[in-house]
């Protein structure tokens, strides 16, 4: 508790410094370059992550945090960098200025240099899901086999060991694969990130008009996601994406079904069973218990069927029997 | 005139003002419970597998002559219909005097991996109904389908007919080829054969990144912005955080039916353009003749209004309604003009049509 205390004191002081230097560098219209070099030299990020240290151990509100913090930090940077705009502005209004000055936001310190001029990829790696990972995650994991792979690559299999031998080169070209299709895609978000920013001028002109001009730093950041989205949106609807998203996906799985190969190969030289053994086993039960489900459907008719039968029995019986007596009276 | 005007100590002010929602944050966040969700009480009639049937309890007995019976989604969890207690379309139905069910398909693992269309349709789904049909005491009942549960209904309805009052389907795909169906359009490139044969089950994350995928500035950042207005405002952050639970409480899909769902409604459009076979009996819309209410949302991103609109050009009855309501995919159930506007209009649809 001592402890949560004291990093919210010394986050409360990092903060401090840093809102101070800004309105020092803001505030004045005049600022001199000192003021903004010292403000810039501020790590307002680090004031992020130490924020975001405090719920390490909040558990499920952890997570939510993270998020929060990776949103946040674009937001931050694109307020230093339109306040620092707004500051040291010229009279004359320049879109493509406003633009880069967006764009660069979006490169703050500590960012993956790869991401750089592409906020959409960046948008999706930020996409904290396992199941996007783990590709990464293998990719990584498999790379010594992947250098084993490669060096047998060009050799033509044969011998005792050759379906081994085989079995890496297919491995190997499934992650070169893999590798290819990956960058295909990662071009296709590059060139819906410039599209955004294109179509973010488009926009920013139409917002010339009195009463529709953007006063706020949010109003302008929601512009440019709109523009990202729209962007987005006519490549991810485009045939070539398809083609590009369907390889992706296509070759993941591929890389994915050798490892699995692999681990049952070793699986079974240790005597353990398989993914595949436990669902063949698995394949059969269900079909053994739909078998008897539709028995037992079977057998619920039958007994309704003949439920049926003898309660019509019963009453074609007293039928029979009223109209005997009736016959009986009339003869008597 | 220039487009931006924005004053330096404007922009110093909102990041002042995002400080001190941070700070309030730090309290907020932590003194946050758990979020829980489901308003209603509700008691299990029926169980199957992982499959269970509730039904809702009301405050007064219900009025209606035939119950309603919700079948979700598979994907993400049925309780979006009853998040809590201002956000909930089973507690306002019941409030209208609906008696409702509804199929909680629970998640899904190994064990259920071969399980396919031809089960959950003339399989799970005909026993909930013939459950609830038993349980209310009547012959035929109401079915309400959600998104791909939506899809499902409409298979049920053209197979199983004889069990349904009236048909309603909210937020459902019919035609898959529409040219603003994002998901569709990417999975026509995919080779479902091998994704399944990889991965068995497919896990909830990997579905989860798909959607998120869909609109990855808004969903993946922009929402998380906006989360910095609402950090001082502890009611506000637990229905955020219960939202956000919901969308990432997500069940794995079974291998089997999502190849078949994928294949013969994603990529063969076969709901729309027919040869659909479902066990061993083929699905044809113009079989559906009992009345159907298909409500959709304008702004769906999941299920766009183009691909639920034309369903009553397929379907085969002549009391046919539809009903397009101003909201998202997840607004049709929690925003408060939902509230106000899907229960009132089912009722009244069907109370027309039972009395």
């Amino acid at each position: 508790m001592a402890d949560t205390a004291r990093a919210f004191e010394d986050w409360q002081a990092l903060s401090r410094r840093y809102w101070d230097a800004w309105n020092d560098a803001t505030r004045n219209a005049f600022a001199t370059s000192t003021q903004t070099a010292q403000a810039d030299a501020l790590p307002w990020h680090e004031g992020l992550e130490q924020w975001s240290r405090m719920f390490s151990q909040a558990g499920s509100q952890s997570e939510i945090v993270e998020r929060l913090l990776t949103g946040a930090k674009s937001y931050f940077a694109l307020l230093q960098s339109m306040a620092a705009k707004s500051a040291n502005g010229s009279d004359a209004f320049d879109a493509k200025a406003w633009t880069d000055t967006l764009r660069e936001s979006f490169n703050f310190p500590g960012a993956d240099a790869s991401l750089f001029d592409n906020p959409l990829a960046r948008a999706l790696r930020e996409v904290a899901g396992k199941g996007a990972k783990s590709i990464e995650e293998l990719s990584k994991g498999a790379e010594p086999w992947m250098r084993e792979a490669q060096t047998l690559l060009g050799l033509p299999a044969f011998g005792y060991l050759r379906e081994h031998q085989e079995h890496y080169q297919k491995f190997a070209q499934a992650m070169l694969d893999q590798q290819q299709q990956t960058n295909r895609y990662n071009a296709l978000l590059a060139r819906a990130s410039g599209r955004a920013f294109e179509l973010l001028e488009d926009k920013l002109a139409a917002r010339a008009e009195p009463g529709r001009q953007i006063d706020s730093v949010r109003a302008l950041y929601d512009l440019w996601v709109d523009a990202a989205e729209d962007a987005y949106a006519e490549i991810a609807l485009s045939d070539e994406f398809r083609e590009v998203y369907g390889a992706l996906v296509n070759a993941q799985m591929r890389v994915r079904k050798h490892v699995q190969e692999e681990v049952e190969r070793v699986a079974t030289d240790l005597g353990m069973p398989t993914r595949t053994e436990i669902d063949s086993m698995g394949k059969r039960l269900h079909e053994v218990r739909r078998e008897l489900k539709q028995r037992d459907e079977v057998t619920a008719e039958l007994a309704a069927l003949r439920a049926e039968i003898e309660k019509l029995k019963g009453a074609s019986g007293k039928a029979k029997a009223s109209a005997k007596r009736a016959t009986k009276t009339r003869k008597g | 005139m220039e487009p931006i005007r924005i004053d330096p100590a404007r922009a110093l002010d909102e990041a002042l003002r995002a400080q001190s929602k941070l700070a309030a944050g730090m309290r907020t966040l932590r003194e946050v419970e758990d979020v829980d969700y489901g308003a209603t009480d509700k008691e299990a009639i029926y169980r199957e597998d992982k499959v269970v049937v509730y039904r809702f309890k009301g405050k007064n007995k219900p009025t209606a002559k035939a119950p309603i019976l919700i079948c979700y989604a598979l994907v993400n969890r049925p309780y979006m219909v009853d998040l809590q207690d201002d956000r909930s379309l089973v507690k306002n139905l019941l409030a209208l005097g609906e008696d409702v069910y509804l199929i909680d398909w629970g998640y899904p693992d190994g064990a259920d991996r071969w399980l396919t269309l031809d089960d959950y349709i003339n399989g799970y789904i005909r026993r909930c109904v013939d459950a609830v049909a038993k349980h209310a005491g009547v012959k035929k009942i109401n079915l309400l389908g959600i998104c791909q549960g939506g899809a499902f209904s409409l298979c049920f309805a053209s197979l199983h007919q004889d069990k349904l009052q009236n048909l309603i389907t909210m937020v459902t795909p019919v035609d898959f080829h529409t040219p603003d169906n994002m998901l569709s359009h990417w999975t026509r490139g995919m080779d479902v054969d091998l994704f399944v044969d990889t991965l068995g089950n497919v896990p909830a994350d990997l579905m989860n990144w798909c959607y998120l995928t869909l609109k990855p500035v808004r969903l993946n950042q922009q929402k998380y912005i906006g989360m910095l207005d609402i950090l001082d405002d502890k009611t506000e952050l637990e229905n955020f955080l219960r939202m956000e639970k919901w969308i990432f409480d997500s069940p794995d899909q079974a291998g089997e039916a999502f190849r078949q769902f994928i294949k013969d409604f994603y990529q063969g459009n076969k709901l729309v353009k027919g040869g659909l076979k479902i066990g061993e009996r083929e699905v044809s819309l113009k079989n559906i003749t009992i009345p159907v209410l298909n409500i959709f949302a304008e702004q769906d991103h999941l299920v766009p209004p183009s691909a639920s609109r034309p369903l009553g050009e397929h379907i085969g009855t002549k009391d046919y309604t539809q009903l397009a309501f101003k909201g998202g995919h997840i607004g049709i159930y929690v925003s408060g003009r939902a509230q106000r506007e899907v229960p009132p209009a089912i009722h009244h649809w069907l109370g027309e049509r039972t009395r």
